[in-house]
């Protein structure tokens, strides 16, 4: 817990640096007796994790703060094992059933079940129901949705569920009718400076206001993002400059690269080059969407308003068809390649219209 | 008597398609002038067809006039005489030329031709033979008076073009002399002028249709006669005797070979093999083997051009000798392999006879267990037959071995290896193989055969040309009496690819029909063999544009059947494949990958494979946008499988992390991915004045503590770890720079020094956190002891500690104990008598701090573990 990140993660609802209306709501909402499913969704980076740690703290007292890490077992219908990582305290566990790709419904069913069906061992002065936190929740594939909704209404006396998400796009209706949707927006990029600066006051640190905007603006209101940002300006360069050099995620560099790659020249031979890089952005890891998002941001900067909207119009397209194949490759190259050449044919007309 | 001069004739040669062309145009626009002239009034614009025509028409003309010499009279008989000798004696060089050229034959002899092309497009002979009766019979006076059809005909031919003229023209020109003397001069063209009309000619008639319909037209001529002639065969020996087909004996065996000569296979196998038998003889007939010198062997492989077939054998050449000290070939097996029907078996019996031996075979039918091989081997290769009228010896065939379990195989290379070893020693125990062992495989690489590679000699028996087989079905259709062209048995050898036996099933299947064609064997659907090709060749056939195969690439990827690497390899190659400088080409062809890409994962997420049928068609589009006659080296495809490895090594990278950090800090493995891991190596480089840690100030040692903590949230270490240059070096463990960098992954790399510093620091640290888990687990063990301390403490000295705990563990230490012996104590002596302070303070103040300090050493002679004392690690540090 030393990186500002964990160390200064706050831990009580009421110490929450923003939304602080809904934090109060939330308090509101535990100190009541009963307590519906809660369905948090947001952006990554803002907060999703925090608060929902500050709720079970509200709820169980420190002892939700205890956690540990195990690995529980389970067994799919084809007799296939499969392991996945738990974290949990006396009060509750949380799983990110995605970890096991097609085996998710699996993994919710047993382990809802056997948390639902063991009730609290101490229950005087405690909650009566235990909490089940689940991870990515949109990623779940369908199957695993519709084991859930279920699970949700019969085992409700002796169990919480708190499902997190990006967004509820993807979570189906069923489940979310049953859930308290709770919004966690991105913060402001204003709101990630003051931040940034009563983390940098605890620190001891003076820093200087142009280099929390810059921060908060790199950070694409990711407040974690941000933190991590600011803690490794710190460690490039400190006492702080206003012009100081912010490091990135190197994987967004790479991503502007690309950009400018596919803007210099379009030919098949450097739709070849742009491959590579491609493979790599995959081989790192970096998830398709986020690749097709970045590219597509950097690449319409160079449009003007009527390209624009094929363009988009087109990386739409592809990122669905992304969704529906499995080779993420095609689909990214299919539309750099599109991209190339309506920008070829964008090029060629207005020097066409020059002379 | 033609003697134009040769320039000149090519020249008309040259240009006879243009002056035919700009005759038509004029015959359009004047009609009536040519048609009062005995030239053609109508002339085939389609000239594309005019070899079938002229053939077809010569056919037509023999045939009418056949039939009118059955019929009628002389006159006609004199213009059939007529046809064939105007040609000869008007322009006999000419006629050489239009056989070089093909088409140009209308420019003089059009008169000739010019009646059967009417009987052409008018159908009803009767009309026709009128009209050819009186046309010839106009020919005929026209041939009494030639030098007068001769000027007709230029005149008639030229005058109306412009392009001629008798009088020097102010034209550009080429003069002509004709075959009486007469001048003419011909307008000279320049290139571009040609090019245009050749241009306008191509255009108008697209070139491979016309080539098609033409052959196709030949093609039904070719059959037509082919029927006819057959047909008149037929006829003449309908009483050919069937009896000998349907004899019981399959033709397989019936035509197997006899003779070396009749060997289908290769020289060089054939000769490989065969001198590997022969190199048995001395340990098997006792007589000496005929080395031939190593000069013979070169000239016979420079001449047989694949003796490197076997390149176990030429390898063999040079280092080993052919021969082991016990007079036996160095190679115990040969191993014959090869596609199913080419003849191994065949070859290895024949040889094996040929050699002098009896061939015992062995094959999959018997049973193949290790104890009935060992016996089967014992038998065949230690004994010899008595019964057999001449006695040889026996030669082991081994067919179809790589069906054989592993234990047989083991078994017969350890019945190789043991009698090479232990043969020289204890020859009377067991006993060592005398006799050859061939053994006959498909699948040289299957993997009981692993053993048994390294020791045989490995011979690879290939396809057969298809020309040696058709030759070969020839000579058995021959011996059948079937009336079977010879193309139509060289497309039966083409179809076997290779496999004689099955074109010999065909064959038979097919006798029973009175007449083979062509179509018969194409259409044949027993005969087709199931075809599998490599994916290679099937992605080489993507890229390559053949002519008339439209169909055939369907084939040949559902041949290969590997979809998926196909798709690859289109994906990796067709950058390449076609210049495409707007990239349409690109999109097109990645929109049919995308739609290949979806159906595939369709099928496979639902296990529904009834649109499983149209990923061949996607690739089969790829091929239409693809291909091209240029020749390019393909890549087989590669980066699907390195990107897939590569992904899992840094996902394990990301797993490793992910499972390693500690429960506070988990978060989802993309967010560790996206955000935390590309950011820590910053984090983990801090820049200290000093490698020294002792020698930092107190923000860089904090900074350096920092970075330990984050190591221990995420479970990294600092691994040192030994280089190749003997240094040791300490590594990040497990290597996140590898995740959060692309490429320039030693951008942010922690000084060496650092590094160590950090380690150290962070090994500390690791060992606090212990400390605190072991504490949370026994809490109240702890406390207790914690508490009897501090009572202890509260109690018997006056100074209190209750801060003290709670100071970090490492200043502990630091605080003198010393603050102890300032408090006063009262002191009795033995007999319960208080002890006067200072005596007391001088006697046992000392002992009494040891004891109450958490670590002391006292030297004591010989062994005492009277004292006793959980000495703590926090302690110490």
């Amino acid at each position: 817990m030393s990186l500002w990140v964990d160390k200064h993660r706050p831990k009580d609802l009421m110490k929450l640096d923003f939304h602080k209306d809904q934090a109060l709501r939330l308090k509101n909402l535990v100190q009541q007796s009963d307590f519906p499913h809660l369905l948090v969704y947001g952006p990554s980076g803002a907060g999703k994790k925090t608060r929902i740690m500050c709720l079970l703290r509200e709820l169980y007292g420190s002892g939700a703060e205890r956690l540990r890490q195990e690995t529980m077992h389970f067994t799919t219908p084809s007799n296939k094992k499969i392991e996945i990582m738990t974290v949990s305290s006396n009060y509750h566990i949380e799983v990110n059933p995605t970890d096991v790709g097609i085996h998710d419904r699996v993994v919710i069913m047993d382990l809802v079940k056997n948390v639902a069906q063991t009730h609290q061992i101490d229950s005087s002065g405690q909650r009566e129901f235990k909490v089940v936190i689940l991870n990515e929740v949109d990623d779940l594939t369908k199957d695993a949705q519709h084991a859930l909704r279920r699970t949700m209404e019969k085992y409700v006396a002796t169990c919480r569920l708190i499902l997190i998400a990006n967004s509820i796009s993807r979570v189906i209706p069923a489940i979310r009718s049953r859930c308290l949707t709770i919004r966690v927006p991105a913060p402001t990029e204003n709101e990630i400076a003051t931040v940034l600066h009563t983390v940098c006051k605890k620190e001891g640190l003076s820093l200087p206001s142009e280099l929390a905007m810059r921060i908060a603006k790199c950070a694409d209101r990711n407040l974690r993002r941000a933190l991590l940002m600011c803690e490794a300006c710190k460690v490039q360069k400190y006492p702080f400059t206003s012009d100081q050099k912010v490091p990135e995620p190197d994987w967004q560099q790479f991503i502007r690269e690309i950009a400018s790659m596919i803007l210099t020249e379009q030919s098949p031979k450097k739709l070849g080059e742009v491959r590579q890089k491609l493979y790599e952005l995959i081989i790192h890891g970096i998830p398709p969407d986020m690749i097709f998002s970045g590219l597509l941001c950097e690449l319409v900067r160079n449009c003007d308003m009527s390209m624009k909207c094929q363009v988009a119009n087109h990386a739409a397209e592809y990122e669905h068809r992304m969704r529906l194949g499995n080779k993420p490759i095609f689909h990214l190259e299919a539309f750099v390649a599109k991209f190339m050449a309506i920008y070829k044919k964008f090029v060629e007309e207005s020097l066409g219209d020059a002379f | 008597m033609c003697d134009y001069p040769d320039p000149d004739e090519e020249y008309e040669l040259m240009y006879s398609d243009e002056f035919e062309l700009m005759r038509e145009i004029e015959d359009k626009t004047d009609l009536n002038p040519i048609k009062n002239k005995p030239l053609p009034a109508k002339r085939s614009l389609d000239f594309s067809n005019h070899n079938a025509n002229n053939l077809s028409n010569e056919k037509d003309d023999k045939k009418v006039s056949e039939k009118k010499d059955d019929a009628i009279s002389l006159t006609p008989s004199l213009q059939n005489m007529e046809d064939v000798l105007i040609p000869s004696t008007n322009s006999s060089t000419k006629r050489t030329a239009e056989d070089l050229f093909g088409d140009i034959g209308d420019i003089d002899f059009d008169s000739i031709e010019l009646p059967s092309k009417r009987q052409k497009t008018e159908e009803e002979t009767d009309m026709d033979l009128i009209n050819k009766i009186l046309e010839g019979r106009r020919l005929k006076q026209m041939l009494l008076e030639p030098t007068n059809r001769v000027k007709v005909d230029k005149k008639v031919n030229f005058d109306v073009k412009k392009n001629i003229s008798i009088n020097i023209p102010r034209w550009s020109f080429v003069p002509i002399t004709n075959s009486n003397g007469d001048r003419l001069y011909i307008r000279l063209e320049s290139e571009d002028s040609w090019d245009k009309s050749l241009d306008i000619n191509t255009g108008q008639l697209s070139l491979r249709a016309t080539y098609a319909s033409a052959w196709e037209e030949a093609h039904k001529i070719l059959e037509k006669k082919e029927q006819e002639r057959v047909q008149k065969e037929e006829e003449v020996s309908e009483v050919a005797p069937h009896g000998e087909n349907q004899s019981a004996m399959l033709w397989v065996e019936k035509y197997r070979p006899h003779s070396y000569l009749d060997l289908l296979s290769e020289e060089p196998v054939n000769r490989a093999l065969l001198h590997w038998l022969h190199l048995w003889d001395k340990v098997v007939f006792k007589k000496d083997v005929k080395m031939k010198d190593p000069q013979q062997r070169n000239s016979f492989s420079k001449r047989a051009g694949q003796f490197q077939l076997t390149n176990k054998w030429k390898g063999k050449k040079e280092s080993e000798p052919e021969i082991d000290e016990d007079g036996r070939p160095h190679h115990k097996v040969a191993l014959l392999c090869g596609p199913p029907g080419v003849g191994k078996t065949t070859l290895a019996h024949l040889l094996a006879r040929l050699a002098g031996y009896r061939p015992v075979e062995l094959n999959a039918s018997d049973e193949r267990s290790a104890e009935a091989f060992r016996n089967a081997l014992v038998s065949a290769t230690s004994m010899r037959s008595v019964l057999d009228a001449e006695k040889r010896p026996n030669c082991l065939i081994l067919d179809e071995i790589d069906g054989a379990p592993v234990q047989t195989v083991e078994l017969l290379v350890k019945w190789c290896t043991t009698t090479l070893t232990e043969g020289n020693k204890k020859k009377s125990k067991s006993q060592p193989l005398r006799r050859p062992v061939i053994a006959i495989c498909n699948d040289l690489y299957a993997t009981s055969l692993r053993p048994l590679r390294p020791v045989a000699l490995i011979v690879t028996v290939g396809c057969v040309t298809v020309a040696r087989l058709a030759s070969r079905l020839v000579a058995v259709a021959s011996c059948e009496r079937l009336k079977v062209d010879s193309r139509v048995l060289s497309a039966l050898a083409a179809r076997a690819c290779g496999d004689i036996r099955m074109a010999l099933h065909v064959l038979s299947f097919l006798r029973s029909k009175s007449q083979l064609t062509i179509q018969d064997i194409e259409n044949v659907a027993i005969g087709t063999k199931d075809t599998s090709k490599s994916m290679m060749q099937a992605l080489q056939a993507v890229f390559t544009l053949e002519d008339g195969k439209s169909n055939d690439i369907l084939r040949t990827i559902q041949a290969a059947g590997e979809y998926d690497r196909l798709i690859e390899g289109i994906f990796e190659n067709y950058l390449t494949a076609r210049v495409d400088s707007r990239l349409l080409i690109a999109c097109e062809t990645m929109s049919w990958l995308l739609f290949y890409d979806t159906v595939h994962s369709w099928t496979m997420r639902n296990q529904n494979y009834s649109l499983y049928g149209t990923l061949p068609l996607c690739i089969a589009r790829c091929h239409r946008l693809l291909a091209s006659r240029a020749q390019h080296k393909l890549k087989f495809p590669m980066q699907g499988q390195e990107m897939s490895r590569r992904k899992t090594e840094l996902d394990s990278i990301v797993l490793s992390v992910w499972r390693g950090s500690s429960p506070n800090v988990v978060v989802n493995r993309n967010v560790l991915r996206l955000d935390v891991l590309p950011l820590l190596p910053y984090l983990l480089s801090p820049t200290l004045r000093s490698a020294n840690i002792q020698l930092c100030s107190e923000s860089e040692r904090q900074t350096v503590r920092v970075c330990a903590g984050a190591m221990c949230d995420y479970g990294l270490q600092f691994i040192q770890q030994r280089t190749p240059e003997g240094l040791y070096a300490f590594v990040l463990e497990p290597d996140i720079h590898k995740v959060a960098f692309f490429g320039n992954e030693e951008r942010v790399r922690t000084q060496p020094a650092i590094r160590q510093a950090i380690a150290r620091e962070q090994q500390l640290e690791m060992i606090r956190r212990n400390e605190e888990m072991a504490g949370r687990v026994n809490p109240r063990k702890n406390n207790e002891a914690t508490k009897n301390k501090s009572e202890e403490n509260t109690g018997e000295f006056n100074s209190t500690d209750g801060t003290e705990s709670r100071l970090p563990n490492h200043l502990q230490r630091l605080q003198p104990k010393a603050v102890v012996k300032s408090t006063p104590q009262l002191h009795k002596d033995f007999f319960g008598r208080i002890v006067p302070t200072a005596q007391a303070h001088r006697q046992e103040a000392i002992p009494d701090v040891i004891s109450s300090s958490g670590v002391f050493y006292q030297y004591r002679e010989g062994f005492n573990n009277a004292v006793r004392r959980n000495v703590r690690l926090r302690d110490l540090l």
